[in-house]
């Protein structure tokens, strides 16, 4: 990133990072807790999704109509958004509106009161949300993957949770979820725009500095191991395409394989010069949609390729994916499509740091995830630096036997099911 | 980084009926290359210099375009040029990649609200090539020849029909330099079947459709008018300032009343689609199927408020904010730019676009009155309604 990142902590342990841009009038904050889905147990799946709504809707002093018009009357954008590894909550603004509005995220923060009406408002909304997702096959395939991949460990849920535990969630359970992780040793606060970072850092702390820590530490989180075993998942439904996803367990951030498994989704599925693009689409009319997934995660991630194809193609397109997969374990990339595959994965990631509210994102993400604010260099070094062999080797390590996910029609599913026994 | 935008005036609108699909299809045969490039490879020369390339097409639109940095600028521009001008249509490729166009109408048919706006759009136009989908359909898709498409591309690939944008961190001499060198020479023009369009007359009338769709959990109620085009451009942001007003956030009218007060939506939305003609003004809704009627009334009955009775001015002031903030916050990147010239230069001219916020501010409450009847009907609109089975 050309701007310089300051990154300074507080008394109360709010980590602060600001860089200045001035070439738009925009201040953007993205604020991170360390308290995603991950920090909640299975039966209460949906929980920070749920506080993330009802967040908005009252505090002490302001009633839901009057956050919202303090934003909107200003045209300016606060949100709130739960994922697996944190809560964010985000902030848009032109520079003379951005105080203002920090001190409204502020009080969102520290002292939402949870209406009990808007608890059922938002526990109803999120129970049709969650519905709503069962009509898109590809939502089926991917939920039905991280269920078989996962098992108990809280990555297996969609952040929204399942009917069931979203029914079930009550107003104590989202007062208690705050008291517990809502502290400013817990917080990241990330700003970038036509602000300067003396400023920036000056207003967080006017703001934010007199919240003080509990007494008491985090909580520590103990969560279930995750046992391998790959298998087959099958979901019928009477759909156009059949949807095809082949899943590996794979490394989470921190962990050796990294770097080398970011190179080969990067090689696999990104872009229209990508080898799953070419093979199965360009060169076999297989699929508009096809692609592969490694998303960054504190935890095992999913390696996951992926196509939507005829129904009567199923058996092809996972042959077609398999092969794709296993020919990275057993042969290595020559050296031009390994440098051209490490300028396209470069090129690609600087496209991501272009925006105010993009930047803010993954500077403070990095240092969430407690990969510090060097992560973005370093990065892009370990990239630069993977072998051939060391992606072949990551390759063999990692993509082994596959979870499968299959949805679409029964007659072309049911083929597959027992093709994979023979 | 440098963006590099081609836009062209070969849209789905340019399409006789009978080949619909085609400018799309197009599209996708244009990175098949030409007699110097082969398939793909244009795709590795961006890519591999860690740019990012893709395409897009609409109704009044084909969009290519090109992300990389600054110093690849030449690199990128003279093969860009060179697809988009002497596309080969190659016979050998035009079947698998009608394959892939399939496999994106099975896509599509698999996604109900893109159902629902299909079958909106033919509702709501009933004469337009707008009622169209851009994708066209299987049976007419499987008529098309390579030499038809050939036949469209040296029709409507021509100078005529371009604007070449470039915005980023580049001079500007050397960026119509390499403009005009690349962008020299053009196919020779075919003749090929063109398009008699018919005007939309006015709706004056109520129509619906209501399709039962299978694995549909939440029902949809789309509401649909057509709005100014790009030639009545101060109207057409009025009704930005409309759709605003009615459904974007949580203090604007129908957000307020159906999502919080009455809780009878899941979700609600409005839009405002500026096209070079007969634009489309939406509010769609995501509620239980039981729902549906008393929403739609509610609808109407804010729809006729707006006609009888003065929006506040600070009321209009927030929308006015809203949508000079937005304007600002899109335009932050070259590519978002970019976009923007090349979008409003298609459809009318780049200089149009920075005309925007100006328009905006200068609404007054009466201008929004006037506006509201004119064009939002609560007794004549087009309404699809999704239920589950």
């Amino acid at each position: 990133m050309k701007n310089e990142i300051h990154r300074t902590v507080l008394d109360n342990g709010i980590v602060v990072l600001a860089a200045e841009n001035p070439a738009a009038d925009i201040i953007a904050a993205r604020i991170f807790l360390r308290a995603g889905s991950r920090w909640v147990q299975p039966e209460q799946a949906g929980l920070c999704h749920l506080l993330s709504a009802v967040m908005t809707k009252g505090t002490d002093r302001l009633s839901s109509l009057e956050i919202a018009e303090r934003v909107e009357s200003v045209g300016a954008r606060l949100g709130t958004d739960s994922t697996s590894d944190y809560f964010l909550v985000s902030l848009k603004t032109v520079s003379a509106d951005f105080t203002d509005i920090l001190e409204l995220a502020s009080e969102l923060m520290r002292s939402p009161n949870f209406p009990e009406a808007e608890v059922e408002l938002e526990r109803r909304i999120a129970i049709s949300a969650i519905r709503s997702q069962k009509e898109q096959p590809f939502s089926i395939a991917f939920e039905q993957l991280r269920q078989t991949m996962y098992q108990d460990h809280p990555y297996a849920f969609s952040t929204l949770g399942t009917e069931d535990t979203m029914s079930n969630l009550t107003r104590t359970d989202l007062q208690q979820f705050h008291k517990t992780y809502f502290r400013p040793d817990n917080v990241v606060i990330s700003i970038a725009g036509r602000i300067s970072t003396a400023d920036a850092i000056a207003l967080v702390d006017r703001i934010f500095g007199d919240w003080k820590a509990p007494a008491t530490p985090l909580p520590t989180l103990s969560l279930p191991t995750i046992i391998p075993h790959p298998k087959s998942a099958l979901k019928p439904q009477e759909t156009q395409q059949s949807v095809v996803m082949l899943g590996y367990l794979a490394p989470a951030v921190k962990d050796t394989g990294y770097a080398a498994l970011k190179l080969l989704n990067s090689y696999l599925g990104n872009g229209l010069s990508s080898r799953l693009f070419v093979e199965l689409r360009e060169k076999r009319g297989l699929a508009y949609d096809v692609s592969s997934m490694y998303a960054t995660r504190l935890d095992a991630a999913q390696f996951v390729v992926y196509m939507g194809t005829a129904p009567e193609n199923t058996q092809t397109a996972f042959d077609g994916l398999r092969t794709e997969v296993d020919r990275l374990a057993n042969s290595q990339l020559d050296d031009e499509e390994l440098q051209a595959c490490k300028n396209k994965i470069l090129g690609q990631y600087a496209l991501g740091k272009q925006t105010n509210s993009q930047i803010a994102q993954v500077v403070g993400w990095y240092e969430t995830l407690g990969l510090g604010i060097k992560f973005d260099e370093e990065f892009q070094a370990e990239i630069a630096q993977v072998t051939a062999s060391e992606a072949r080797d990551a390759a063999r390590k990692f993509f082994v036997e596959p979870y499968v996910s299959l949805v679409g029609p029964e007659a072309a599913i049911t083929e597959f099911g027992l093709a994979a026994v023979c | 980084m440098v963006a590099l935008d081609v836009w062209v005036k070969a849209g789905a609108t340019q399409e006789p009926d009978s080949w619909s699909g085609m400018a799309h299809f197009l599209e996708h045969m244009i990175f098949k290359g030409t007699d110097s490039i082969a398939p793909v490879e244009f795709d590795q020369i961006i890519e591999n210099r860690g740019g990012v390339t893709n395409a897009a097409t609409s109704h009044d639109y084909a969009h290519f375009y090109v992300t990389a940095a600054a110093s690849y600028l030449a690199e990128t521009t003279q093969p860009l040029a060179e697809l988009l001008l002497r596309a080969s249509i190659p016979d050998a490729e035009f079947d698998r990649e009608r394959d892939v166009v399939l496999e994106e109408i099975r896509q599509a048919q698999d996604d109900p609200d893109w159902l629902g706006f299909q079958a909106m759009m033919e509702t709501v136009y009933q004469c337009h090539p707008y009622r169209r989908s851009v994708l066209g359909t299987e049976e007419l898709l499987m008529s098309l020849t390579p030499h038809e498409m050939r036949c469209f591309h040296r029709s409507h690939y021509q100078p005529e029909n371009m604007t070449v944008v470039i915005v980023g961190g580049v001079e500007e001499a050397q960026a119509m330099d390499l403009t005009s060198q690349a962008f020299g020479e053009f196919s020779d023009r075919w003749e090929c079947p063109k398009l008699v369009a018919v005007a939309e007359p006015p709706l004056v009338e109520m129509r619906r459709q209501e399709l039962y769709l299978p694995r549909l959990e939440q029902a949809r109620l789309m509401m649909a008018w057509t709005g100014p085009g790009v030639a009545q451009l101060e109207s057409a942001c009025g009704l930005d300032l409309l759709s605003v007003l009615l459904a974007d956030g949580r203090s604007s009218r129908l957000v307020r009343e159906l999502r919080e007060e009455l809780q009878l939506v899941q979700a609600i939305e409005s839009s405002f689609s500026l096209q070079r003609e007969s634009s489309l003004f939406t509010i769609s809704a995501v509620l239980a199927a039981e729902d549906v009627e008393r929403v739609e009334s509610v609808i109407c009955d804010r729809l006729g408020q707006l006609q009888s009775e003065l929006v506040s001015e600070v009321e209009l002031l927030r929308c006015k904010r809203l949508l000079c903030n937005d304007f600002a916050f899109s335009i932050e990147t070259p590519a978002q730019l970019a976009g923007l010239y090349g979008y409003y230069n298609t459809i009318a001219k780049a200089e149009l676009a920075m005309s925007y916020p100006t328009k905006i501010q200068a609404f007054e409450p009466l201008d929004i009155q006037r506006l509201a009847r004119q064009y939002l009907s609560p007794k004549h609109y087009a309404a699809v309604v999704l239920k589950p089975i």
